[in-house]
């Protein structure tokens, strides 16, 4: 076996080489000293904000991790990495932290970056809750977990599978844009995705990786983030093998959560959402064990039946036959009266009417509490339990497991949605199907994977389907919905399913490499 | 309704430190009413709507790459102008050999709907 990360590091070869030695003599399971590193620069994710010295050194650790009985040793890399224009000119300093194992041969060796959305969120979710090497054990949806939550090691990990790259666009987590850029110059959805595809690309380069089979994964916002990341690279001639989409909002234009206001959408692609989530709590009546087939079921009404009669209501006010309502009623448990009162129900509605005096989760919906507790404080609890166990991990995490040390704060949510530029395609909040349709076309090969909660209440599985529907039939796409929220990851019983499901989709976009 | 509600949400958490993960977030007011007044008008594209908003994508870097403004691009500036894909398939998408590809050409290489056929 060739010493991997000898030949990626270029420049850093013989430091690389050395940390190498000391690891193979330190040996055993779990990271060693390696290569800890003090970052002193001062990173800010003020909109203002502009690095003048980026700084490119990195913190280097070894570990292993056991997947299946099979011991992987992996090298940890976290620090930043400048994002260079065309012309050569630095863009802005991306933090990163990579997992590659070591010992992998780079012309086939598959490499996953890594995007959560926002905008203004850092990627710590899918770091530390997916599939990297180790994970936060949150035990969702109970709430049972205390902080800190458990870092464990991730028998779901996709080390075995691809290496790993966890990205925070700029203005984000220790990501800032370098003089005379600032971080407001990236808050676009176009800026941003043009900078990461340049980071992406500067990677690789310096990574001796650029004849590695490439992955894109992005959550929420990130599943704007990656299709245009995923166009700009097809056309500057770089291949992208496969794209995730997890927890997906196509297109702002067609959710009804986010595109509030004026009744120019309407909520049917939340409906089979509402039916998962009442069916959890026993409230739909409508529900059969099978929980996909029960979601077949209201899927297909709520295209053929439920849509055309939220449409009339939004149009005139007009409620359809009684049985109409009973069938919703009986579908997710939600009471007549709100039907009679707001047919086209939205989710905020729909969260904190279901069950009297208490509250669901946005992100998960079966994740409740009741109104004015401390769980409902930010009228989240699905989020309002889990951010604090992240929130903490990542402060050790960096420092102690990746040897990373900054004074500066790890911004998870910075304010670059207050003044994002959301306009995209000459619209004024983006639709990246398009952008999908074109990567398509420029390369034929890519293979896309839609993975989602059922219970997710606030980018929607079916939601997700009906976007997909505007593809050309043929297009390279599957879809997996499973039990659990926004970070379907997260559930226990899902993460090993979508594990699978991840196995094959990448030994199918790197079939016949 | 809702975005006063996430917005109160948003700012009770700044007072109190750390503002509450929101993601996708809501974007801010004006831009929700100027995309709500689009959609009136402008339903999600699909079929040859779509093929049009997907190829506009494909045309803006063509031009982003055509610095010159001549309508064609060399392989070399294709390459330098952030259009490698032209570059790395530009034998295939020149069939008439003149080291100059139009977006026309590329069309026709890319089969897209509406393509003219090539012509001296």
């Amino acid at each position: 076996m060739r010493p991997i990360q000898a030949v990626l590091r270029g420049s850093r070869v013989v430091a690389a080489l050395a940390v190498l030695a000391a690891a193979a003599a330190c040996g055993g399971a779990g990271g060693d000293a390696g290569n800890q590193y003090v970052d002193s620069n001062l990173y800010s994710m003020a909109a203002t904000a502009a690095l003048s010295t980026p700084n490119e050194t990195t913190a280097v650790t070894h570990h292993s991790v056991t997947l299946g009985g099979t011991a992987i040793a992996y090298t940890a890399t976290a620090g930043h990495l400048t994002a260079l224009a065309a012309t050569q000119a630095a863009e802005a300093s991306i933090f990163y932290v990579a997992y590659t194992a070591d010992g992998a041969p780079a012309a086939t060796r598959p490499v996953t970056f890594f995007f959560n959305g926002g905008p203004g969120s850092a990627t710590v979710w899918l770091h530390l809750g997916s599939f990297a090497p180790k994970r936060l054990e949150t035990g969702v949806p109970a709430t049972t977990q205390t902080v800190p939550f458990p870092y464990v090691d991730n028998s779901e990990s996709l080390i075995d599978t691809s290496d790993l790259v966890f990205v925070d666009a700029v203005g984000t987590g220790l990501s800032e844009a370098v003089a005379p850029n600032t971080n407001q110059t990236y808050w676009s959805v176009d800026a941003d995705a043009a900078v990461l595809r340049d980071f992406v690309t500067r990677w690789l380069a310096v990574s001796g990786r650029t004849a590695s089979p490439l992955f894109l994964y992005g959550e929420s916002y990130g599943t704007v983030r990656v299709p245009v990341i995923t166009r700009l690279l097809e056309t500057a001639g770089t291949r992208v093998n496969g794209v995730v989409e997890q927890s997906s909002v196509l297109d702002y234009n067609s959710n009804c959560s986010i595109e509030s206001g004026a009744p120019t959408v309407n909520c049917a692609g939340f409906l089979p959402s509402y039916a998962a989530v009442g069916s959890y709590y026993d409230l739909a009546t409508a529900a059969s064990p099978d929980l996909d087939a029960f979601l077949g079921v209201v899927s297909s009404y709520a295209d053929s039946t439920y849509a055309p009669d939220a449409a009339t209501w939004l149009a005139d006010g007009t409620l359809p036959a009684a049985d109409h309502v009973a069938a919703l009623v009986a579908f997710t448990g939600l009471p007549a009266a709100v039907w009679d009162r707001q047919f086209d129900v939205d989710y905020d509605t729909f969260r904190h009417n279901l069950i009297a005096d208490t509250t669901l989760g946005v992100y998960d919906g079966r994740v409740s509490a009741p109104v004015g507790s401390a769980l409902d404080a930010d009228d989240d609890p699905s989020n309002t339990f889990v951010e604090p166990g992240f929130e903490a991990a990542i402060k050790t995490v960096l420092p102690g497991e990746l040897g990373y040390t900054n004074p500066s704060t790890y911004v998870i949510t910075s304010d670059a949605i207050n003044t994002w530029n959301f306009s995209h395609g000459g619209r004024s909040l983006p639709d990246v199907v398009p952008d999908l349709s074109a990567a398509i076309s420029l390369d034929p090969l890519l293979k896309i994977l839609f993975l989602g909660g059922q219970h997710d209440l606030i980018t929607p599985f079916h939601q997700t389907e009906l976007d997909l529907e505007r593809l050309a039939s043929g297009a390279p796409v599957a879809t997996y919905f499973h039990p659990g929220g926004h970070m379907t990851y997260l559930d226990d019983g899902s993460r090993p399913l979508m594990k699978a499901e991840l196995a094959a989709f990448y030994a199918a976009a790197t079939g016949g490499q | 309704m809702r975005t006063a509600l996430i917005l109160s949400v948003l700012l009770g958490a700044t007072a109190a430190g750390a503002a509450p993960h929101l993601d996708p977030g809501t974007p801010p007011a004006a831009t929700l009413r100027a995309a709500q007044e689009e959609n009136r008008t402008r339903p999600a594209s699909v079929g040859a709507t779509l093929d049009s908003e997907a190829e506009q994508h494909l045309r803006d870097s063509f031009d982003a790459a055509d610095i010159a403004h001549r309508g064609t691009l060399t392989r070399a500036e294709a390459q330098a102008g952030g259009f490698g894909w032209i570059a790395n398939h530009f034998d295939a998408i020149d069939t008439q050999h003149t080291g100059r590809v139009s977006f026309d050409d590329v069309r026709r290489y890319l089969r897209l709907p509406g393509a003219t056929p090539a012509t001296k």
